[in-house]
């Protein structure tokens, strides 16, 4: 029997993975030409999609939503995934704790945001019994936040473990040996510790862009893109164009847009990493 | 110093905790304690609000739903495990597909609902079982992390098995399928997961009620009864308990092996 025979056992992933990830990848762009609600003949008309996003206000709120919501998660997701790394290192409860922290992301997202909805809501939240919650279903900042800390909520875990595999593998002579020279503690982190995490912070910069991009299920969950369209993220803006209003076609130029812009920003973090090395 | 590190360790892990905390008590709240407003002040226990969940009739209720989406999200994992351990073995073999993989792992799958909703138009399987099904049927972060694992299996050990005249079946049931039980565990409740989580795809791709999964199911009673907190609650927690039970038993192997994966 020869070896060779072996490559077909990779034929079922291929063909599925072809059929229903590659080729969408792809088909978006036929799509994105169409004049289509899904039920209706499509109708092609060329870049004109193309054309009207580019003059749709609406595309530009969503855009400046999605980088003021991208860097407020973005900031704060880093600082306390370094922060719980560094300070369960080495701690007796390192393990369970990572265990609790890594939780949120892969329980039930509906019974999470129930969790959350139930707790904080202003009017009937058990949180608002006890101290006064911020009117998130005014404010679209608040509304911000909320979606910001169910984000950080959800990932921090993953966050943690990325800082903390890094930090395992900094040899501890290096810190020992900068304590023999009389370096305190705070400037063996500052010279020594944190610029051998800088990969760390590096993925996770990118990590965390990718996970804010997709933040848009969290949006859908707690506050359906308001109060106001103050939540309206590119994701978010995409599932209501395409199949709330029925707009197809104009959702699949979006798509690509979106796609683009990802894969710019992921090339720019790409350079800048392999600058580093 | 360290004083500090343990406080904000801790309040954080309570900070973490707390929506868990909170969805086990308020499960269990008598209704009328919901009601009077005083949540806090008189402590009580109750089933009522279980019993509640079970008022549509069993299938179209919660109960099977739940029992619905514990079956179609266990075969997709089933489905992908399968498919992704075939795959990782044609790569360990020689097979050079695994930049095809790679690539398509830096795709966002999310970000595809709109070609993915004209796919399934073309192919006539919209709000089908299929439609659940077939596009979760494998998965290039499974491949990847399967393969992974079998990297670290010595080629001499197959290539002692094969002089002894075993064949690809013999190979993948009797050697690789024990080795690399604990990647498996972890890939499947990753993919387990991920498949269970899904809010929008099923909504939109699969409306009909007889596939309404658990997710979508309490998605709509938060819409319909925002205030009825018991119910709602209930339904979170028995809808959540599972995959913390799953966790916790496989919790070591899940984190390491995404420590693995990281060093990589």
């Amino acid at each position: 029997m020869g070896r060779n025979s072996a490559h077909w056992f990779a034929l079922p992933a291929v063909g599925l993975l072809g059929l229903f990830l590659l080729y969408p990848f792809l088909d978006v762009l036929r799509f994105s030409t169409w004049d289509w609600t899904g039920l209706s003949e499509p109708e092609v008309i060329g870049l004109e999609n193309y054309h009207n996003i580019l003059r749709d206000p609406d595309f530009y709120n969503s855009l400046r939503i999605t980088l003021i919501f991208g860097v407020m998660t973005l900031i704060p997701f880093v600082i306390f995934s370094i922060l719980l790394a560094l300070a369960l290192d080495g701690q007796p409860y390192e393990r369970p704790l990572k265990a609790l922290l890594f939780l949120p992301g892969l329980v039930t997202l509906g019974g999470a945001t129930v969790a959350w909805y139930t707790l904080f809501s202003p009017e009937y939240g058990a949180l608002a019994s006890v101290f006064p919650i911020p009117r998130w279903d005014q404010s679209p900042f608040w509304a911000l936040v909320l979606i910001m800390l169910f984000t950080i909520w959800r990932h921090i875990g993953y966050g943690v473990l990325v800082v903390s595999a890094r930090l395992k593998s900094i040899p501890k002579t290096l810190l020992e040996a900068a304590a023999v020279d009389g370096a305190t503690a705070a400037q063996a982190f500052r010279h020594i510790t944190l610029p051998l995490l800088r990969p760390a912070i590096t993925f996770l910069v990118v990590i965390g862009t990718v996970l804010s991009l997709q933040s848009y299920t969290a949006v859908f969950l707690l506050t359906r893109g308001g109060p106001f369209g103050g939540t309206e993220v590119l994701g978010y803006f995409l599932y209501k164009t395409g199949f709330e209003v029925g707009r197809l076609g104009y959702a699949a130029a979006l798509t690509v847009i979106i796609l683009v812009l990802t894969l710019a920003f992921a090339l720019a973090q790409a350079r800048l990493l392999r600058e580093e090395k | 110093m360290r004083w500090l590190g343990h406080i904000f360790v801790w309040t954080v892990a309570f900070l973490v905790a707390l929506p868990f905390i909170w969805m086990a008590y308020a499960a269990f709240i008598p209704p009328e304690v919901v009601f009077s407003g005083d949540i806090f002040g008189q402590l009580g226990f109750s089933l009522a609000n279980f019993e509640v969940l079970g008022r549509d009739g069993f299938w179209e209720g919660f109960w099977g739903r739940l029992l619905f989406s514990v079956l179609l999200t266990g075969t997709v994992t089933l489905l992908q495990l399968t498919t992704g351990f075939l795959a990782a073995y044609a790569i360990k073999e020689g097979a050079r597909l695994l930049p095809f993989f790679l690539v398509l792992l830096a795709i966002p799958v999310e970000l595809l609902l709109v070609p993915l909703y004209g796919l399934l138009l073309g192919l006539n399987i919209l709000d089908s079982i299929w439609a659940l099904v077939l596009p979760f049927a494998a998965s290039p972060f499974i491949v990847f992390l399967l393969f992974q694992g079998m990297r670290t299996v010595p080629e001499e050990l197959l290539e002692a098995a094969r002089l002894d005249g075993a064949g690809h079946r013999i190979l993948l049931t009797r050697i690789l399928l024990p080795l690399l039980r604990p990647q498996l565990i972890a890939a499947g409740v990753l993919a387990f997961a991920a498949h269970w989580n899904l809010v929008l795809y099923p909504r939109i791709m699969a409306g009909s009620d007889e596939l309404k999964t658990v997710q979508t199911w309490i998605t709509d009673l938060q819409r319909q009864n925002p205030a009825d907190w018991g119910p709602l609650s209930a339904a979170a927690l028995a809808a959540t308990l599972p995959l913390i039970i799953i966790f916790l038993l496989y919790e070591r192997r899940i984190v390491e092996t995404f420590e693995e994966g990281l060093k990589g």
